[in-house]
């Protein structure tokens, strides 16, 4: 018997049965709707991540320069947070440090930032807001895009003017009518003048973002400061990698020149690039796909063992048609076949049942948050390829037992 | 006998047992036979003298417990699962007492069958199906399912199946036990015609009407043969011209 024969038998035999087959799928399809849902929300989290996240926070061929980690990827140890902990605070000495060692970098811009803070325009206030205080080119590192109004310019920067642009959700919150540009805002003591509104930036970590001022640094370091020329960050940006990687080491040997650091003594500041921020990611994306197989793997096997068990029913019942099909010249192989194609096609038809699921919930996920459904084809290959082991490695031991039938014995069977 | 023509079937010593725990049933004791090509045989007896064992083991359905099986001049107890079911295939018609059809198949993918595991393509497959239900005279039921045939019909389906491949023996194990007489006597006739046109037949039954169409009669008593070369007569004058000729 052909392959094609034995497939055609084995379909009209799912066919007959449809709702048993339908059950025995359901395993598989749970296994692998879960396969391929973990990995298309974990490529959509790292694509979002690679593209998005590390773009936005830092920007391409971008380093900066911090007293410790301002962005938690949990791959520090206690130790290492501890002795980040110690590190001096970054001031504008340091700024000036940076500056002279990489007088071609094509951004630098450094800024100070309040923790959680309000926001008041006469009786309406917005909650949960962070006010930044930063240089020249800060916005331009940023890559914020002003909506309406205009950005900071050298003369606030100079003068220390108090004002302001504001991000949308704050523009929204106070200005109901859309009218923010002119307005006096408050901030703590303090009062500023709305000259612009940024573009929303939206997703899942564009939010935060959407609820900042901006005000020049000067400013905020005469007004809001709790530490006079205090920085919380130097950013850098440099036109490729290969000069990143050059600014980044002329800048930590005037940084430990200007600290009186030793040779031998460790740097007393930390470098925070968007290439650190992805390898800590990409830890917790090894995690994460690790814990995958073991998972699918458990609901393919009972996937496996479903299909194995309505297999052997599905034998015992069909013991006389083996009989029969013996009779009239069957060999072992031909009935081998048969219901190993039976039991291949219900597990294939349960992984594609399952691919469409999986893509399915991760388009739900796409809708629901910033992420990008993204299923890379080798998961549907590995998607196609399981379902084909489960099939065969369930039905294999039916497919053997009805095979080794003695035909008379299977003919009589009652 | 004629002895320049080797008989299809030679058995001697044939014997089959099983044992059933505490006592062994001795189906088949000794059987010796030789059948020539062509020939018409019944085989009667009593209910358990061992017609049915002796059949299945002519059909390579079950292996003997010990004794020698020739068939068309191969040792048939020297061949391995897949001989078995080529010969099954290829030598062996079998009709059974219940048919024994795929109860979800149409009347031509049933007879079809043997067709499929001797490796013939679904064209020629089809057609000669067709041809073998036409001969029947079951050419308007090709697409019809066993539940929707009437017994004779079913019957008539089953040999359409087991002639489909041109078997040297057409194996019948009581093909009329459970048709009604008129029935029976078509599918007697169906059978003396295929005799008429060179069929080897061998068929079991305890009614001596049926077993009269046939050339020759062995009788099985507890498993041995107790007669060899038995005739009826006269059988009905209609196909008696058609099967006098056949015994040797
Ligand atoms: N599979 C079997 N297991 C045990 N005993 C069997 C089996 N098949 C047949 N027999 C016994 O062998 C004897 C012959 O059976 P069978 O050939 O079917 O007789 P017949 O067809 O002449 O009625 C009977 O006693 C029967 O009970
Ligand atoms: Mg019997």
């Amino acid at each position: 018997m052909s392959i094609a024969e034995a497939l055609r038998v084995a379909l009209s035999q799912i066919w007959a049965h449809k709702l048993k087959s339908l059950f025995s799928l359901i395993g598989v399809v749970i296994g692998i709707t879960f396969l391929i849902a973990v990995i298309t929300v974990v490529e959509g989290m790292n694509r979002y991540v690679q593209e998005d996240f590390a773009g936005s926070l830092f920007g391409v061929n971008s380093f900066s320069i911090v007293q410790r980690p301002t962005v938690q990827t949990g791959n520090y140890s206690a130790e290492e947070l501890r002795r980040l902990a110690r590190n001096r605070d970054v001031d504008l000495d340091d700024v000036e440090a940076v500056r002279r060692a990489v007088p071609d970098a094509r951004y630098i811009a450094w800024r100070n930032a309040s923790r959680m803070d309000e926001v008041w325009y006469g009786e309406r206030r917005r909650r949960n807001i962070r006010v930044i205080g930063g240089s020249e080119q800060y916005q331009a590192i940023q890559g914020w895009e002003i909506d309406r109004g205009r950005g900071l310019t050298p003369l606030d920067q100079q003068r220390a003017l108090k004002v302001a642009v504001i991000g949308p959700a704050i523009a929204e919150k106070l200005f109901p009518n859309g009218a923010a540009l002119g307005k006096r805002i408050r901030l703590q003591a303090h009062r500023f003048e709305v000259v612009g509104v940024f573009e929303r930036k939206g997703g899942l970590f564009g939010n935060a973002w959407d609820a900042a001022v901006l005000v020049p640094y000067e400013t905020f370091n005469q007004t809001l400061s709790t530490k006079r020329d205090r920085v919380r960050e130097i950013s850098v940006k440099a036109n490729n990698q290969r000069e990143m990687l050059a600014a980044m080491d002329a800048v930590e040997e005037a940084l430990r020149i200007r600290r009186g650091l030793r040779p031998g003594e460790e740097n007393d500041f930390h470098f925070q690039t968007s290439s650190g921020l992805l390898s800590a990611w990409e830890t917790i994306n090894n995690i994460l796909l690790a814990a995958v197989p073991g998972l699918v793997s458990v609901s393919l096997v009972v996937g496996g063992i479903v299909i194995m068990n309505i297999m052997l029913v599905s034998v015992t019942q069909r013991t006389r048609e083996i009989g029969v099909r013996k009779a009239m010249g069957a060999r072992q192989r031909d009935i081998m076949l048969q219901f190993l194609a039976e039991s291949s096609i219900v597990s294939l038809v349960g992984a594609a049942l399952g691919i469409g699921l999986g893509l399915g919930l991760g388009k739900l996920v796409e809708r629901l948050s910033p992420l990008p459904a993204s299923i890379p084809p080798w998961a549907l290959a590995m998607a196609i390829g399981l379902g084909l082991l489960v099939g065969l490695s369930s039905g294999i031991y039916p497919a053997r037992r009805a095979s080794r039938l003695n035909p008379i014995d299977a003919l009589r069977y009652e | 006998m004629e002895g320049s023509s080797q008989p299809i079937i030679i058995t001697r010593g044939l014997r089959k047992e099983y044992d059933m725990g505490a006592e062994t049933v001795y189906a088949l004791r000794g059987v010796d036979i030789e059948i020539q090509r062509n020939e018409f045989i019944a085989v009667m007896g009593p209910s358990g003298s061992g017609k049915s064992t002796l059949m299945n083991l002519i059909g390579c359905l079950d292996t003997p417990t010990a004794g020698e099986y020739v068939l068309n001049g191969t040792p048939v107890q020297d061949l391995d699962d897949d001989d078995l079911a080529r010969i099954r295939n290829e030598e062996i018609g079998f009709v059974f007492q219940t048919f024994n059809l795929l109860a979800r198949a149409t009347a031509l993918h049933n007879v079809e069958l043997p067709l499929i595991y001797a490796g013939v393509k679904a064209a020629e497959r089809r057609d000669r199906a067709a041809a073998a239900l036409d001969r029947v005279g079951l050419g308007d039921r090709m697409d019809h399912r066993p539940n929707e045939l009437s017994g004779g019909q079913k019957q008539r389906v089953a040999i359409a199946r087991s002639l489909v491949n041109q078997p040297s023996i057409l194996l019948a194990d009581e093909p009329t036990g459970n048709l009604d007489s008129a029935t029976s006597a078509d599918i007697m006739r169906l059978f003396v015609e295929l005799h008429r046109h060179g069929q080897t037949i061998i068929m079991v039954t305890h009614e001596h009407d049926i077993a009269s169409f046939a050339g020759r009669i062995v009788t099985l008593v507890d498993g041995m043969v107790a007669s060899y070369d038995a005739k009826l007569g006269p059988t009905p004058a209609s196909v008696m011209t058609a099967s006098a000729a056949t015994t040797p």
